[in-house]
């Protein structure tokens, strides 16, 4: 049943990093941007939770009102602003962008809420579980945040396939000149699916905020992992991400229930294997997203 | 090097226009309008000894991790410097060798990083030409800096860091002296002093749950703990070691539970304790009692956590309510808790005695010495220290290794709030250190 548990567990994990990883794969993706803050996105997401929610104990549950809405305005005017100018001048410079943006977001969240770490409260949520089986028991927040990974990257996903917005998306990612020759005002849209991305980017946040807690300087080391978890699942692809994400997850817990020390090992070896054996991961799009 | 030789007087002048912008740069890192009021003091007072005759200036050098995942332990050093700096014994100089010297105590920021420690020491040694320095919180920052100055040969004073950690850390065997690096704090000793006989208070079947992590101090503590356990009849189930930022841990979960582990007892990174016991939570693992080190020390991470930590037992080697007082100018623990929070509007928190220790011994070392330039005296006077202060009785020369002064905590739980903020460090238990009273009822973490 230890095991049963580990590879229920396993699962649940992997949607916290699929969710992390659905805003890195889609501004990848569609944008063209490798966002080396994203990490530091999720944790300045959580840190306007705490900043905006009236007391530590408020049920951070009502931040995903507001929180997402306001990181996608964000996310298209950051596109507008500084991401389309450093895409302009060349894919590198985007890369000094995003990494010069982790440090400064950082830094403006050590002054301003200083080292001290924070969690957020989601009452009785956090700590009750209901057990199907003998042995395996499932988490209220866990379960929630694997759902929520589902209809998250299920709903970008069928933005993308069935809308006229994820359509001309799908155009301006293809072939940005054949797209405005066909009158889709490209910045708009790239603006369009980076505030989507930042909306998905806050929500994660928020989620790991209530999973574990976080300081100014916790969102570099998740960053890793939702790297892993788009290049396991495949370039461009939301499911494969999902998926992606399980698959990291379960190796962690598998491995750690094989010895205590292999969980962070038996991750990093299933992302080497599948770069040897498959380095276009387990779906790679066939038409970019 | 001792500063006190005439012929380095271009020099010292030269260096030390530098030194004043760099100490513009310390006002903007954000100490507020109080330290900013007194550096501008000590600016000017800097400006006229340049011109004038040198080494009539005693320099102390303070390494903290003011930034990075060790901040939290740093919260109140900023406040303690200030203090410090306002306090007569300071602010009119110290007395030494029958001449009076002005003091300057300039603050480095570890960044949590020890290869940056080790920057800022050499750093101190070589611009600023520190008399001694000083350095608090964790193995990651004690160290490098300490070695810095066994081999620079400059007066180190460390503090926070288990001495075991701080001796062996740094590659002693035994028998090794250090000659010019000293330290105050405890050890694992101490530790099973602490926590043992809070654990025989909570009748169980005298299992302990061990979750220590793959590092310096979970390595220390894989070692040192069972050699405490079992004269004292119990058995530690080691989870094995993990790796430090893991974010599952079922598999140690469904371990502590198999074995029905009724005391629990770790040494991990407080971001990963935070996890682990909301996880413990959900999936059904209840100690009748958990004792915690390393993590739960200070209210931040206490808040982050909610409720789940109520009756969560750890060490405090310092609190508002010892009966210690400073031996700089008589200001009682309280009275350093109680302006503490007036200042800064938070909790008080254990290191601000051990912050405000390593000045009271500094000055001590100083006023005994001879000349404070004299790395030489000034280190056998560290070596050989003998007084009570802000954190009690210390005494270098009398621990388990020569230059290591000892503490002595008590246990505390954390219990719901009273007052202003919502959760209180009681002390339940003071078997390891009888002087200090206990103000809280010692209850099980889990009925």
């Amino acid at each position: 049943m230890v095991w049963v548990n580990a590879i229920v567990q396993g699962l649940m994990l992997g949607g916290l990093f699929a969710l992390f990883a659905c805003g890195l794969s889609l501004l990848f993706g569609v944008v063209g941007v490798i966002n080396l803050a994203h990490g530091d996105f999720a944790v300045l997401g959580a840190y306007v939770a705490v900043a905006l929610l009236p007391s530590v104990h408020t049920n951070a549950l009502w931040a995903l009102l507001f929180v997402p809405p306001i990181f996608a305005v964000f996310g298209y005017g950051a596109q507008r602003t500084v991401l389309q100018r450093s895409l302009d001048t060349g894919p590198l410079t985007t890369l000094l962008v995003t990494f010069g943006l982790s440090v400064v977001i950082q830094n403006a969240l050590l002054e301003g809420f200083s080292a001290d770490s924070h969690s957020l409260s989601v009452g009785a949520l956090a700590t009750s579980a209901f057990h199907p089986a003998h042995g395996v028991v499932v988490p209220y927040l866990r379960l929630a945040i694997l759902l929520t990974a589902v209809a998250v990257l299920g709903s970008v996903q069928l933005l993308l396939a069935r809308t006229s917005v994820g359509r001309q998306i799908r155009a301006v990612a293809d072939d940005p000149e054949a797209a405005s020759v066909s009158g889709v005002s490209t910045r708009h849209i790239t603006g369009i699916a980076a505030g989507i991305a930042f909306a998905t980017v806050a929500v994660a946040g928020l989620a790991f905020g209530m999973y574990a807690q976080f300081a100014p300087t916790t969102g570099s080391t998740w960053l890793l992992y939702a790297f892993e978890a788009v290049i396991v699942g495949g370039l461009g692809s939301l499911w494969g991400t999902l998926a992606g994400g399980c698959v990291l997850g379960l190796a962690q817990t598998i491995g750690e229930q094989i010895a205590p020390t292999a969980g962070t090992l038996a991750v990093q070896l299933v992302f080497l294997a599948m770069l040897a054996v498959r380095p276009t991961g387990l779906f790679p799009a066939r038409v970019a997203v | 090097m001792t500063g006190a030789n005439p012929e380095e007087t271009p020099d010292r002048s030269a260096s030390d226009s530098p030194l004043i912008s760099r100490r513009a740069l310390l006002r903007g890192m954000g100490a507020g309008a109080t330290l900013l009021g007194s550096s501008w003091a000590l600016d000017a007072c800097g400006l006229k000894k340049s011109s004038g005759s040198s080494g009539k200036k005693i320099t102390i050098g303070f390494v903290t991790p003011l930034t990075g995942p060790l901040a939290g332990f740093s919260v109140g050093d900023n406040y303690i410097v200030d203090t410090v700096r306002k306090s007569s014994a300071f602010s009119k100089g110290i007395k030494s060798g029958g001449k009076t010297y002005s003091v300057d105590i300039i603050v480095k920021d570890s960044q949590s990083d020890p290869n940056r420690a080790s920057q800022v020491a050499k750093d101190l040694i070589a611009t600023n030409k520190v008399d001694m320095i000083v350095v608090t919180s964790t193995p990651e920052v004690t160290n490098p800096v300490a070695s810095v100055c066994e081999s620079q040969g400059v007066p180190c004073v460390a503090t926070v860091v288990p001495w075991e950690s701080w001796y062996f850390g740094r590659g002693a065997k035994a028998g090794t002296t250090f000659n010019y690096t000293t330290m105050f704090f405890f050890g694992l000793k101490e530790f099973g002093e602490t926590f043992i006989p809070m654990w025989d208070r909570v009748p169980g079947d005298k299992k302990v749950a061990e979750m220590f992590p793959n590092d310096a101090d979970g390595s220390a503590f894989r070692n040192g703990w069972p050699p405490l356990l079992q004269p004292k009849g119990y058995t530690g189930v080691d989870a094995g070691a993990y790796a430090d930022g893991t974010t599952d841990y079922t598999a140690m979960i469904s371990k502590f539970k198999s074995e029905q582990c009724d005391i629990y007892l770790n040494g991990p990174l407080p971001p990963d304790f935070n996890v682990f016991w909301k996880q413990a939570a959900q999936q059904g693992y209840k100690p009748k009692l958990a004792t915690v080190a390393k993590v739960l020390l200070f209210p931040a991470d206490v808040v982050a956590l909610g409720d789940l930590v109520i009756n969560i037992a750890t060490d405090a080697w310092w609190a508002p309510t010892m009966p210690y007082k400073s031996s700089i100018d008589g200001t009682t623990a309280q009275q350093l808790a109680d302006s503490f929070t007036q200042s800064t509007g938070k909790q008080w928190m254990q290191s601000l005695g051990s912050t405000y220790s390593l000045f009271e011994v500094a000055q001590n070392a100083f006023t005994s010495a001879s000349d404070p330039h004299d790395h030489k005296d000034v280190a056998d006077k560290l070596r050989t220290m003998n007084y009570t202060g802000m954190c009690g009785p210390l005494n270098f020369g009398g621990g388990p290794v020569p230059g290591v002064g000892i503490m002595k905590p008590v246990g505390v739980q954390w219990k719901k709030g009273a007052g202003k903020f919502p959760y209180d460090l009681q002390i339940v238990d003071n078997s390891a250190n009888p002087s200090v009273k206990v103000n809280g009822d010692l209850l099980p973490t889990n009925a």
